[in-house]
């Protein structure tokens, strides 16, 4: 703990752990945390303090290994009993640090409860849910009524929307979606009325529309309870419509502390800046390259001298790798305030640990700070799209999966049509994105362009070379010579034992290229991608993740491919790297005229990157067209709930969006309706007259364009009003 | 469940029918019991041989088919599984056979079972701690310790005890006393002869599931769900009790079931040792005395015990593991 000598009392106070605000539910003092690893002693978590006022949400935002969830385990007492924490975490007034498990048991659950991140393995596998709801019941309150704690359980489960609750009660977890799981958490972790709920990224594993859902399903059950909450999460687009006040850690500690609106509009530590400057907006179409913040968070293994920052930070001087600057409040830095901190919301609230915290403001372009690249130019900008070529075109491609039953003799009860009568192309330069919900084909879609067998159904054409003639293994070589594919994991699509040289030389080799050129070659293509040359001969894992990334795109360079098929490239990294691999990837367009095949979950990022997007749902595309129309002024009702689902970053208009919540999941393609294959969740077909939903229901709306509109859509009722129930504004 | 369970066991007769039969096969066509005939005094002669073993239905003259033929016949027609080259009926001591094995394991099986289980719960909730150092220890000692010596060990140690009190409390060998009353007697021997096969036999048996259900717990202990269990405010031991144990018990429950009859069949070593003549005996010495159709007997009684163990398996999963539960 750093002792400064013109600290004021009060700070002093703080520091020790006695002063904490009267009416704060969680004070949280100096909290430092500490593993003992193989590496030596890892410090997690160095001095984290807040207070959590009662029916108020904090957001706290970082990147993996951040410590926002070790902060979180830290306050349940869940982390394991080698972790030493010191500090203070106060509930109430009441000491939680040093309690035993036992006497920490008694808040657990409810006072303090917590949702984690991934639903799929939060529930016991061989219990009910019903059965695990009602243990949470139990535990708390032991004299409660059988049929007492069952009546509550459906209420639970009625809250946190879970259609005829009685009677799924009784299922076990896998008979629930991921979306439907996450209620559940949701449920156990609200069923005391607890007054701090800490909500650790519960929205990461899942779909945007899902995560729409669950948002909403949290911001009830905190407008039931009343509790407090502290939402962690990497996204900044998810705390913007939440929070009250928003800490953002760094490498263990926070960095930058204050109100939703200081944060957002008036960030002063440059980080934060980056941050902001990182993440691609959804609503708006500026293509300004992204801010990239290069290089890695420090090692926590080792001692911290100077600002944790300081290694990637752009404006960085002698005086920031003096001593570890501290959290200060930013508008009266010049003089020591001499607050006394009774009143938590002064202006003094805002804090920035940075020494040019002042000279950093509002009108701090954060570009110019990360000196961001300049938007790359492709000599196919100014080229009239009819006039290009076609890389790819695919003509009413279907991929059909039976589904057998029997253990012996199968028969087939029924198709999936995981792909059903995709048409599209692709020109020269142009990136189309792909999106749409887990399970709507996107994934499948791009697996039969990359099978390229003639007995495909539907037509695949690479660069003029038809499925239906590669016959030979020499066709199809040549279509492997133009159309390359990029990862989204990229520690698993490396090869751990081969060399960053052995895994580029690879495909260069298949081609029979000589030994000299492959590694001029190589040395090319390291440069090309933003790595050093001189790092060929490490292994995929001395890299980071972007790095990693750099690695996979260089492979699949290599050999010179017109097309590149990115599969979710960059959902796997952190924001602040993901924005420097966006960028290389404009940057590569333009430069070698390439042409992008995407898949993304992130609309944020497709909408950056592509030109041209198509939406698809249960292997149908129900939108598709120039990516600014389709996202500006979505026709179809998926297409709009999808967009509106999108959480922007920039609390204002979060507060105040309009949002459409689809009921329910997916469905499963067994059951795909005969008409139109959305109208089971359709917010327009639900607001229709029941002669109107008819049509709907036994016709196929087919992909066509309207006038007025340049994007194709299939949709009947394209400007039908939103059913009411499915509209939600938070006022 | 009861129709899967049928439809199981129907998949599972077929099974045993065709190992039987294709041990029959192997039996008949290696097996020759005239060989060790010849060993008596006086020699029989190669006629007398034949017509004995014709009596016997083991007529050499006939093609393996032949004999598969009227082998299966009389166990169809009669459930009668022959004779053995002495004449003895396999019918008549298969049953004593399979009684003396079940007396001798069923108790050190249960034990085993409980203990080794129970001892996998404690050694993996004190993980690294002295107690559990020394029983995963002691569980990697007996594994790597032959059992025939393991077991020699415990009754020196019945035979020393026997010494030190001067009277003969344990019996290493036998199942009882002959000529015995009836009554208390008779129970005070049973347990006298009991005690230290099933003694030997648990000692050195839990291992194997005591490492396992270790293993197994521990890999569930620091899981999400345990995590969520103990986040609504159960301890940490409450929360592995309840949460963990029963889905880590899912892989041991699946072992068991399989271990079981590999006791019951190939428990040869044991039954060797303390001299309880059971069916593994039976089975490696029916080999040595060139004896077709016991061999095939007991053949066919361990795939009857396998096909019980499997389903008992496949019960034992849907039981405790809800997302194999059947339609």
């Amino acid at each position: 703990m750093s002792t400064n000598i013109s600290q004021t009392p009060s700070e002093r106070l703080r520091e020790v752990g006695l002063y904490a605000p009267g009416d704060a539910v969680l004070s949280v003092r100096d909290l430092n945390v500490r593993f003992n690893t193989e590496n030596g002693v890892v410090h997690a978590v160095r001095g984290v303090d807040f207070d959590l006022l009662p029916g108020k949400t904090l957001g706290i935002v970082g990147e993996s290994g951040s410590g926002k969830s070790v902060t979180s385990m830290a306050i349940m007492g869940l982390l394991p009993e080698t972790a030493d924490i010191t500090g203070s975490v106060r509930y109430r007034g009441k000491e939680l640090l040093g309690l035993s498990d036992k006497a920490m048991c008694k808040h657990r659950g409810s006072d303090i409860a917590m949702v984690f991140q991934d639903p799929l393995s939060s529930l016991t596998p061989v219990y009910t849910v019903g059965n695990q709801i009602i243990e949470a019941l139990t535990v708390h309150n032991p004299i409660m009524s059988k049929q007492a704690k069952e009546a509550r359980a459906v209420e639970l489960l009625r809250m946190v929307g879970i259609p005829s609750p009685k009677d799924r009660l009784k299922a076990f977890p896998h008979e629930f979606s991921g979306g439907m799981r996450q209620r559940v958490m949701i449920a156990i972790a609200i069923a005391n009325d607890p007054r701090i709920l800490i909500a650790d990224e519960p929205t990461t594993a899942l779909d945007v529309t899902i995560q729409a859902q669950v948002l909403e399903v949290l911001h009830t059950a905190q407008e039931e309870t009343g509790a407090a909450v502290v939402m962690i999460t990497h996204d900044l687009g998810v705390v913007a419509g939440m929070a009250d006040d928003i800490m953002v850690m760094y490498a263990g500690k926070p960095v930058e502390k204050g109100t939703v609106e200081d944060i957002y509009y008036n960030p002063r530590m440059p980080y934060t800046l980056g941050l902001l400057g990182a993440v691609p907006r959804v609503d708006t179409a500026n293509k300004q390259s992204l801010v990239p913040i290069e290089g890695a968070p420090p090692n926590l293994a080792l001692p911290v001298t100077g600002c944790s920052f300081a290694g990637r930070c752009p404006l960085v001087s002698d005086a920031c790798l003096g001593g570890e600057p501290e959290l200060l409040s930013v508008r009266v830095l010049a003089n020591r305030p001499n607050t006394n901190g009774t009143d938590a919301k002064t202006a003094a609230s805002h804090r920035a640990a940075c020494i040019k915290a002042e000279e950093l403001g509002g009108e701090t372009d954060a570009h110019h700070i990360f000196r961001a690249p300049a938007k790359p130019v492709s000599k196919f900008d100014g080229v009239d799209r009819g006039e290009r070529e076609k890389v790819l075109e695919l003509k009413d491609v279907k991929k059909h999966f039976p589904l057998l039953k029997g253990a012996l003799i199968k028969r087939r009860i029924g198709t999936v049509k995981a792909v059903d009568g995709l048409s599209f192309d692709i020109r020269e330069g142009e990136c189309l994105s792909i999106v749409g919900e887990s399970g709507c084909g996107k994934t499948t879609t791009l697996l039969e362009i990359m099978e390229f067998h003639p007995d495909q159904q539907g037509e695949v054409v690479i660069s003029g070379v038809s499925n239906k003639v590669a016959t030979d293994s020499k066709t199809k070589m040549a279509m492997r010579k133009e159309m390359q594919m990029v990862f989204q994991d990229p520690t698993g699509a490396l090869d751990p034992r081969f060399t960053v040289y052995e895994v580029l030389a690879e495909p260069l080799e298949n081609l029979g290229m000589p030994k000299a050129a492959i590694k001029k070659r190589i040395m090319e293509l390291m440069r090309l991608v933003g790595l050093q040359p001189d790092h060929v001969n490490r292994f995929p894992n001395q890299f980071s993740g972007g790095q990693r990334q750099r690695i996979g795109i260089a492979r699949a360079l290599a050999v010179n491919p017109k097309l590149v098929v990115l599969d979710e490239p960059v959902s796997a990294l952190d924001v602040s790297v993901q924005a420097g691999v966006i960028n290389l990837l404009d940057q590569l367009r333009a430069e070698l005229g390439l042409s992008y095949l995407m898949v993304a979950h992130d609309l944020s990022v497709v909408r950056h990157i592509s030109d041209r997007v198509a939406v698809m749902y249960l292997g149908k595309i129900v939108e598709t067209g120039d990516v600014d129309e389709v996202f500006d002024n979505p026709r179809h009702p998926y297409t709009r709930a999808l967009l509106s689902a999108i959480p922007v970053p920039d609390p204002n208009l979060e507060r105040t969006r309009e949002r459409i919540i689809l009921q329910g999941d997916l469905p499963s393609p067994l059951d795909a309706p005969r008409g139109c294959n959305f109208a089971t969740r359709c917010p327009v077909f639900a607001a229709l007259p029941a002669a109107k939903q008819e049509k709907c229901l036994t016709l196929e709306p087919p992909l066509a364009s309207e006038e007025a509109y340049g994007q194709e859509f299939a949709c009947f009722f394209p400007d039908g009003e939103i059913d009411a129930d499915m509209l939600v504004v938070h006022t | 469940m009861l129709k899967y369970l049928m439809k199981r066991s129907g998949i599972y007769l077929v099974m045993i029918f065709l190992t039987t039969s294709a041990g029959y096969f192997l039996a008949v066509s290696s097996l020759k019991p005239a060989v060790l005939e010849q060993e008596k005094i006086p020699r029989p002669t190669p006629e007398q041989v034949a017509a004995s073993f014709r009596g016997l239905g083991l007529d050499p003259a006939k093609n393996a088919w032949e004999r598969y033929v009227d082998w299966l016949g009389n166990i169809v027609t009669h459930w009668d599984w022959g004779r053995s080259p002495n004449g003895a009926s396999v019918n008549a001591e298969f049953g004593d056979r399979v009684l003396v094995s079940t007396r001798l394991f069923i108790a050190s099986i249960i034990l085993t079972l409980i203990i080794g289980v129970a001892l996998g719960v404690y050694s993996a909730a004190r993980q690294y701690k002295f107690q559990d150092r020394v029983i995963t220890s002691y569980s990697y000692l007996v594994h790597i310790l032959p059992a025939p010596i393991a077991y020699f060990l415990v009754q020196l140690g019945a035979i020393s005890v026997n010494e030190a009190v001067g009277q003969r409390i344990f019996f290493v060998t036998g199942i009882s006393t002959p000529g015995i009353d009836p009554g208390w007697p008779a129970f005070v021997d049973l347990v006298a002869h009991y005690a230290v096969p099933t003694f030997a036999m648990t000692i050195f048996g839990w291992a194997g599931y005591q490492i396992a259900q270790r293993q197994y717990l521990l890999d569930n202990v620091n899981a999400d769900f345990v995590r969520t269990a103990r986040a609504k405010g159960l301890t940490r031991n409450q929360a592995i009790r309840r949460h963990a144990l029963r889905v880590s018990f899912i892989p041991v429950a699946q072992s068991i079931a399989f271990t079981i009859p590999a006791i019951f069949t190939g428990g040869f070593f044991a039954e060797a040792i303390f001299a309880w003549p059971g069916i593994g005996l039976w089975s490696i010495q029916s080999i040595g005395l060139q004896d077709v159709n016991v061999a095939t007997a007991t053949l066919a009684y361990g795939s009857v015990i396998f096909a019980i163990g499997a389903i008992l398996a496949d019960f034992a999963t849907t039981l405790v593991d809800p997302r194999v539960r059947v339609q």
